[in-house]
């Protein structure tokens, strides 16, 4: 044990007085994490700028204003009221996202036999979502309408002797279901940071596969691979070395991420014994993606390309560069064959709720389960690695 | 004791006969695939002596040592360093072992000092024992000015003075060389071959490679000379000179009845051989230093002007290629 750590405190060492090293492992992950924040913000927190134009000068004018200013929709909406040349030069320009356009006319074609004119809705091409919202609030207006104009043509028809405006009060009184609804699936809103600093920390604690193998590689290349193996010391015992600085290596980049985007950047990772269970799990499948890279490779240049490959894939597929919950169903599923995709799935089950360890089990076995199964792999051809 | 050439069923006898040796090595054998690296390969090596394998590259060299230090599996044959038998996991007899490869191996990133220090924990020295020890080989590889700056800095010479000191400072009872002097400066190889002469001198047994003639010649006290995987002969470089009955030889340029003077040479003690050619005289000697005044007293005798005296002594070029059929560089 304790040579296994002299040889990782040596190779701490050097990697400490690798720059490249730090760069990948504390830097980076750090400063990626807060611009993917930056630029997903608006994903989290979405509130659509719309207008309105009353061109009938109505009730109904007035109702459509109320429905947009409604607090069902205050979290979602701001909402002013132009004439119709302010709202389009407003949505042309971005100062207003879309607007909602009440043609004149449209009282009395509503209350007539006739067809009645639709609502116009305009969306700059920059908001589409608030398009789609503005479009939403406009069918759902011109709905609840059909529905008080026929209740009040059955309720005619079936012989009913109120006045036809007092049916029409009642019927607008049942209203139609909200479709509009901003809340979260958990206990807390997952925003944009929660998700991005595991998942760039992840992605570059995976780059660790490649500096272990190549640190490996390279004590191999210069000989003094065979100087450890000389020392009285097991073939296994230099291996463990080089796993524990991994480990050390990871667990130290993690810890970084975890604690400076917590303090810092207001990442909410949930409870800490599950955070830390679950960044000990995914730092040690690194160290079997590691071994398997090294027992693998039959070069250097093999060693970069199959980490390469490994840390690109897994953290693609897993979901560590883009919302896994907004990707595909097939995308969603694949993230699962990954420890990054599980990792990720249990970093977020933590940030949403308040739960503890028991979150996350299905998560660590998954992992764990990854790690062995890699490890076995290293493991039958490891026998080569140091003595030949 | 008399040069042999090496039957591969046993291992040579220990040089003095009395000290237990330090390396001994029986019947090695190695194959990668169908070829046979090493073929059934025995020697030994006893305290206080430096034994050379001498061979061209591929011979077979890098192959044995690193079998006797436990880096390679070997098909075949036993290997004990100072009583305890050698694999990859014999942590005893590693301990005995102090191995300097052919690569530097050292790491360029940490200080001299780190390295050394590094090393010296691997063999469990601690506080003030691995701190001499670490200034002392620092001084005996004349490394001691600049023991706190990164071996990156180093030059070649200085980087091959520090890989042999990694491999001394736990002083171990066998230190194994692997062509410790390629690629060096003609400096830093006059002070590493003077280093290692003087390690065989203080009774540490050394196991040295090389492909250079001139080294075995300077620093082995013993020599095997391997070629394609077999040891073919093993002496001092005296004793492997008369096994293959190599003579020395004096050419003389001379001017006279040159004749006359082989006729007469040939009735000189100790004079195996004179023939002349055009201006020239051969003689053929087994020992042509002590032989030499004699030679020229008989031209002064014969009224043969000399006009020029080379002395040719056989060396182990040419034990290698009597053995071999091949050059030693081929």
């Amino acid at each position: 044990m304790r040579a296994a750590l002299l040889i990782a405190t040596k190779d701490l060492r050097q990697r400490a007085r690798d720059r490249s090293a730090l760069v990948l492992g504390f830097v980076a992950p750090l400063a990626i994490a807060a611009l993917m924040s930056v630029a997903f913000s608006g994903t989290t927190h979405f509130h659509a700028r719309l207008a309105v134009v009353d061109n009938d000068h109505s009730p109904l004018g007035s109702a459509l204003v109320g429905v947009l200013r409604s607090p069902d929709l205050a979290a979602v909406a701001s909402v002013r009221q132009l004439a119709e040349a302010d709202a389009r030069s407003a949505v042309t320009s971005g100062a207003q996202e879309a607007a909602l356009i009440l043609p004149a006319g449209f009282s009395a074609a509503a209350t007539g036999p006739g067809p009645v004119p639709p609502i116009e809705v305009i969306a700059n091409p920059d908001h589409l979502i608030s398009g789609r919202l503005a479009e939403a609030v406009a069918q759902g207006f011109v709905a609840q309408l059909n529905a008080d104009r026929l209740s009040v043509q059955a309720a005619v028809g079936a012989g009913a002797t109120a006045p036809a405006a007092e049916l029409a009060r009642r019927a607008s009184a049942l209203q139609l279901p909200e479709t509009v609804v901003d809340r979260p699936s958990g206990q807390h809103e997952l925003d944009a940071i929660s998700y991005f600093a595991p998942a760039m920390g992840m992605f570059f604690l995976f780059f660790a596969i490649g500096f272990g193998a190549r640190g490996f590689w390279t004590e191999r290349r210069e000989g003094t691979l065979d100087r450890l193996a000389v020392a009285p010391v097991r073939p296994s015992t230099i291996l463990a070395g080089k796993a524990l600085s991994i480990v050390v290596y990871g667990l130290a980049s993690m810890t970084v991420m975890w604690l400076v985007t917590s303090l810092f950047f207001g990442a909410r990772w949930g409870n800490p014994v599950a955070v830390a269970l679950l960044i000990v799990d995914v730092v040690l499948a690194v160290v079997a993606l590691a071994a398997l890279v090294i027992t693998w490779a039959r070069t250097e240049r093999q060693v970069d390309s199959l980490s390469s490959v490994a840390v690109f894939g897994l953290t693609i597929i897993g979901g560590n560069f883009f919302f896994i919950s907004a990707a595909p169903t097939v995308m969603r599923r694949l993230a699962l064959v990954t420890p990054n995709g599980w990792a990720l799935r249990g970093f977020i089950d933590l940030a949403t709720t308040s739960g503890g360890p028991r979150v996350v089990v299905a998560p660590l076995l998954a992992i764990l389960t990854f790690t062995v199964v890699v490890g076995a792999l290293a493991a039958a051809q490891a026998r080569r690695l140091v003595v030949g | 004791m008399d040069a042999t050439t090496v039957s591969p069923l046993a291992p040579s006898p220990s040089p003095d006969g009395a000290a237990a040796p330090v390396l001994r090595c029986e019947h090695l054998t190695k194959r990668f695939g169908d070829r046979v690296a090493v073929d059934d390969v025995g020697f030994v090596v006893g305290p206080g002596e430096t034994y050379g394998l001498l061979g061209p590259n591929g011979a077979g060299k890098t192959t044995t040592i690193k079998m006797a230090c436990g880096l390679l599996r070997r098909d075949g044959g036993r290997i004990t360093v100072a009583g305890r038998e050698v694999d990859h996991n014999s942590v005893a007899a590693k301990r005995a072992i102090g191995y300097v490869p052919q690569d530097l191996a050292v790491y360029p990133d940490l200080t001299a000092r780190e390295n050394l220090r590094f090393f010296g924990r691997l063999y469990d020295l601690r506080r003030h024992e691995l701190a001499t020890r670490v200034d002392d080989t620092l001084d005996l590889v004349d490394l001691r000015d600049r023991a706190d700056d990164r071996v990156d800095s180093f030059s070649g010479g200085m980087k091959r003075r520090l890989n042999i000191a990694a491999g001394l400072l736990h002083r171990p009872s066998l230190l194994v060389l692997d062509e410790p002097t390629v690629g060096v400066d003609p400096q830093s190889r006059h002070a590493i071959l003077d280093s290692v002469h003087s390690l065989g001198s203080s009774g540490m047994a050394v196991l040295y490679t090389t492909h250079y003639m001139e080294e075995a010649e300077r620093v082995c006290d013993r020599v095997g000379i391997i070629d394609r995987g077999h040891l073919v002969a093993e002496g001092t470089r005296r004793e492997l000179i008369e096994l293959v009955a190599e003579r020395d030889r004096i050419e003389l340029g001379a001017l006279g009845d040159l004749d006359g003077l082989c006729a007469a040479l040939r009735r000189l003690p100790g004079v195996d051989e004179a023939t002349t050619s055009v201006g020239e005289v051969h003689v053929l000697a087994a020992d042509a230093r002590h032989l030499l005044p004699r030679v020229l007293e008989v031209a002064e005798q014969q009224g043969v002007e000399v006009s020029s005296v080379e002395l040719v002594e056989p060396d182990l070029e040419a034990v290698f290629l009597h053995l071999t059929g091949t050059a030693l560089r081929d």
